[in-house]
């Protein structure tokens, strides 16, 4: 069970794939300039953490929705699990070696692949060896238990980050609390101090970077709409990777002034828009490319994503920076998929439903996500009571043995066939 | 000696004892999780139970539809019944933000099955001073918002009658356990989880004069149980004793548990050491009680697991995990190595809540146990 780091690990084959889809979007005229930036900061990050070791940098791992914005303000390198596991995956196609490595562990199929993936990505050494593990709930419980099994594979201390389920006063006192420990835990650990200032200016930034994600959303109301079916995907890793980094603003000031343009001049990003779409989860990462055909065959644009595009409320303050780590964490589109779905959050999605304006929702019931899956009827009755139909699709984000390009071809168009008929 | 228990168990939610209580006028809370502290419902003057699913694995419809396939089939089962009125005579549901199946259990029950009261109170996952500390505001909030529902004030008097009723029956569950750790036990594991499904399901004062009677009976028995290997169940909520006697019946005998439905349930009493409140004194039970494997760190659980082993002489494990039971499944890796560093094998079944256990199971169990007689030789 010990990443021992005999076989090197794979983070070079993300770096190519980046140097290929930059060097194509650089022969298409038509090419956004932010999908250039998106590639570039991409290629940096996996650069920095493959090259970290021999610079002598500091390494942590962390799962998704970590605050990473404290691990750049002490210039510790973070290494996304998630992402960086299935970016692998995704181009080497080693999906199933990784995912044996984690059943070979003793984990049960019922676990989540993005999870089951990440210890056996560990286990098997594609993954490099970290300085530290950290975890933590937000947003499952695969990720509430997934640090302590990584720890023992990596023989690396860890941190386990509490996040609470609702957002008291006390709450969000005990994440305050929590967040000023694992400081502590990182400074004991890599010898570095966290840079209050520099935490600071990042709280600044991620401020910002709300703001433009909250403006690139608004953008998209328009019909048509400017941006891409599956260009949520950079959103959200901007988020991942990037938060409060100059580089993610320049990032989405440039895609802002893009869809802006295209808004102004009725360019949607589909020739024909004729159906507006709202999108719950995340679709099977192999299918991207089929999706985003399929998108531009049938005029099918996905406006909005309740999961991953629609920020709640609020600003941060760089005054009080670890109040707004705790505060930003609240403010996660994400956290409708955690926090408590009373009336208030289930207005939001009618509200978000309503604002885009939409004909219809896809559902992608990730096979192994427990939480979004048991969102599926409650979503589709709110949905249904304001007219709006939802198609159920099930997948797996990772996995491609769980559902084929035909068969979700033949429920897309029937399910484009309904909406056409109203 | 059993049949006042099973009589409870197979009438429960509509038992004698729960429609007298409604008939009086009284209110019925159910609570959908161990780490909701039931002294407060009680001491509120409502008869606390533990919402459970179908007694047998049954066809799941509703449930599945509601909840999706992919969540445990605990909450699925809880929720069909809820779904098909089963539990229409509630008053309130209490649910805890412990796992992800009972995150949206408790959702979905709001929503769909209405119950006029309902809160759901935020766990830490911690034992640190500041997760004592939130654990605590919430079980105020709780509190409060229980009071302004009922338009009553929960008084100290009150509640020190409720810890003190509820610390019996712990106490008496402990020294029916005792009887476990004897050679030649007087009471199989399938007897047991009877007694332990009756104690959430039927008001306590009732259940602890079962139970002394109970004990008062085995003391006097002449009946003894012995099986080829002694074995404890970890694992998911379970509630179906004919699982353990499917077990039971290959020859072996399950003389100690760690479930939900059992030890961790009822082995840690409210400590009154005038230090604290009572209310401090609950939550500091609740949140340092015998752990779910939500906890971190996960060796707070496995300690307690070897120290049972120990202390029942246990000759090997059966992890029963229901399917998407996620908490779980994760720490089976890591607990089985640290029972197999103390020479404890381990059987991992997968299972599905309500199992009575298939032949696959019996055939699994009988491997198992002809394992454990060849690494005696």
């Amino acid at each position: 069970m010990i990443n021992s780091e005999v076989k090197k690990n794979k983070i070079d084959s993300i770096i190519r794939a980046c140097g290929i889809l930059l060097r194509m979007n650089k022969a298409r005229p038509d090419a956004r300039k932010s999908e250039r930036l998106y590639y570039q900061m991409l290629s940096n990050y996996f650069t920095r953490l493959l090259n970290a070791r021999d610079e002598g940098k500091f390494v942590a791992a962390h799962t998704v929705f970590f605050p990473t914005e404290i691990l750049y303000a002490m210039d510790i390198v973070p290494m996304h699990t998630e992402t960086t596991t299935w970016m692998i995956s995704l181009f080497t196609g080693e999906c199933d070696d990784i995912l044996s490595a984690g059943k070979e562990l003793g984990l049960a199929s019922e676990i989540c692949t993005p999870h089951r993936g990440l210890a056996g990505a560990f286990a098997s050494g594609v993954l490099p060896r970290p300085d530290v593990m950290l975890w933590s709930n937000l947003i499952c419980d695969n990720t509430a238990k997934s640090g302590e099994l990584l720890m023992e594979i990596n023989h690396c201390p860890g941190f386990f980050l509490d996040h609470p389920f609702q957002h008291s006063e006390d709450e969000m006192q005990y994440l305050v609390g929590e967040l000023d420990d694992m400081i502590h835990f990182l400074e004991e650990q890599s010898g570095q101090k966290m840079d209050w200032d520099r935490l600071a200016e990042t709280v600044a930034l991620i401020d910002r970077q709300i703001e433009l994600f909250r403006e690139i959303c608004d953008l998209r109301k328009a019909t048509p709409s400017p941006f891409h079916s599956q260009g949520f995907l950079e959103l959200l890793t901007i988020d991942y990777l990037f938060p409060g980094q100059p580089e993610a603003i320049d990032y989405l000031e440039t895609l802002r002034q893009e869809l802006a343009e295209k808004v102004s001049v009725g360019q949607g990003a589909v020739s024909d828009e004729r159906f507006r779409l709202m999108s719950f989860f995340i679709p099977p990462m192999y299918l991207m490319g089929f999706l985003e055909r399929i998108s531009q065959e049938f005029g099918a644009v996905s406006v909005t994503e309740p999961f991953f595009t629609y920020w709640g409320e609020g600003r941060l303050d760089p005054g009080r920076p670890l109040e707004s780590v705790a505060e930003k964490s609240y403010m996660i589109p994400e956290m409708r998929m955690y926090g408590p779905l009373d009336d208030r959050a289930l207005k939001s999605i009618v509200g978000c439903a309503e604002q885009y304006k939409i004909d219809g929702a896809v559902y992608y019931a990730d096979i192994g996500c427990r939480h979004s899956c048991a969102m599926v009827k409650l979503f589709k009755d709110i949905l249904n009571d304001i007219d709006v139909p939802v198609l159920t699709l099930d997948c797996d984000v990772v996995d491609p043995t769980i559902t084929s390009e035909e068969e979700m071809r033949e429920k897309l168009e029937r399910f484009f066939e309904l909406l056409e008929e109203r | 000696m059993f049949d006042r228990f099973r009589e409870v168990n197979s009438t429960f939610p509509r038992t004698v004892q729960i429609l007298e209580h409604k008939r009086q006028g009284k209110l019925v809370f159910g609570w959908l999780c161990t780490y909701v502290p039931e002294e407060i419902i009680h001491a509120a003057g409502a008869l606390p139970i533990r919402i459970t699913g179908h007694r047998e694995e049954t066809e799941l419809e509703d449930g599945s539809a509601y909840l999706h396939v992919n969540n445990c089939s605990f909450s699925r089962s809880c929720l069909q019944m809820g779904l098909r009125g089963e539990y229409d005579f509630l008053d309130g549901v209490v649910g805890g933000s412990t796992c992800d199946g009972a995150r949206r259990l408790f959702d979905l029950w709001r929503h769909y099955v209405k119950t006029p009261f309902h809160h759901v109170l935020t766990i830490p996952r911690k034992y640190t001073p500041e997760a004592h500390a939130l654990y605590y505001h919430q079980v105020v909030r709780f509190k409060e918002h229980l009071e302004q529902f009922l338009g009553i004030q929960l008084t100290d008097e009150k509640l020190h009658q409720s810890i003190d009723t509820f610390n019996k029956a712990r106490a008496l569950l402990k020294s029916l356990y005792e009887l476990r750790k004897s050679d030649n036990p007087k009471i199989t594991g399938a007897e047991t989880m009877e007694v332990l499904n009756a104690s959430f399901h039927m008001p306590k004062e009732l259940f602890n004069e079962y139970l002394k009677d109970l004990l008062h009976d085995l003391s006097g028995s002449v009946n003894t149980h012995k099986g080829q290997a002694r074995l404890m169940v970890t694992g998911s909520v379970l509630t179906n004793p004919e699982l353990i006697k499917c077990i039971e019946d290959q020859g072996a005998l399950v003389v100690t548990d760690e479930l939900c439905t059992s030890t961790r349930y009822w082995s840690d009493p409210v400590v009154l050491d005038g230090e604290v409140t009572l209310l401090q004194a609950i939550s500091r039970r609740y949140l340092n009680n015998f752990p779910c494997a939500r906890m971190f760190p996960s060796d707070e659980r496995f300690n307690r697991i070897l120290g049972l082993a120990r202390d029942f002489r246990v000759d090997g494990v059966i992890s029963q995990i229901i399917r998407y039971c996620v908490p779980y499944a994760h720490d089976l890796p890591l607990l089985t190595e640290r029972l197999k560093a103390q020479g404890i094998p381990t059987l991992a079944l997968d299972v599905e809540y309500g199992t009575s256990g298939s032949g696959q199971i019996q055939t699994r169990v009988q491997a198992f146990l002809e394992m454990l007689e060849a690494k005696k030789r």
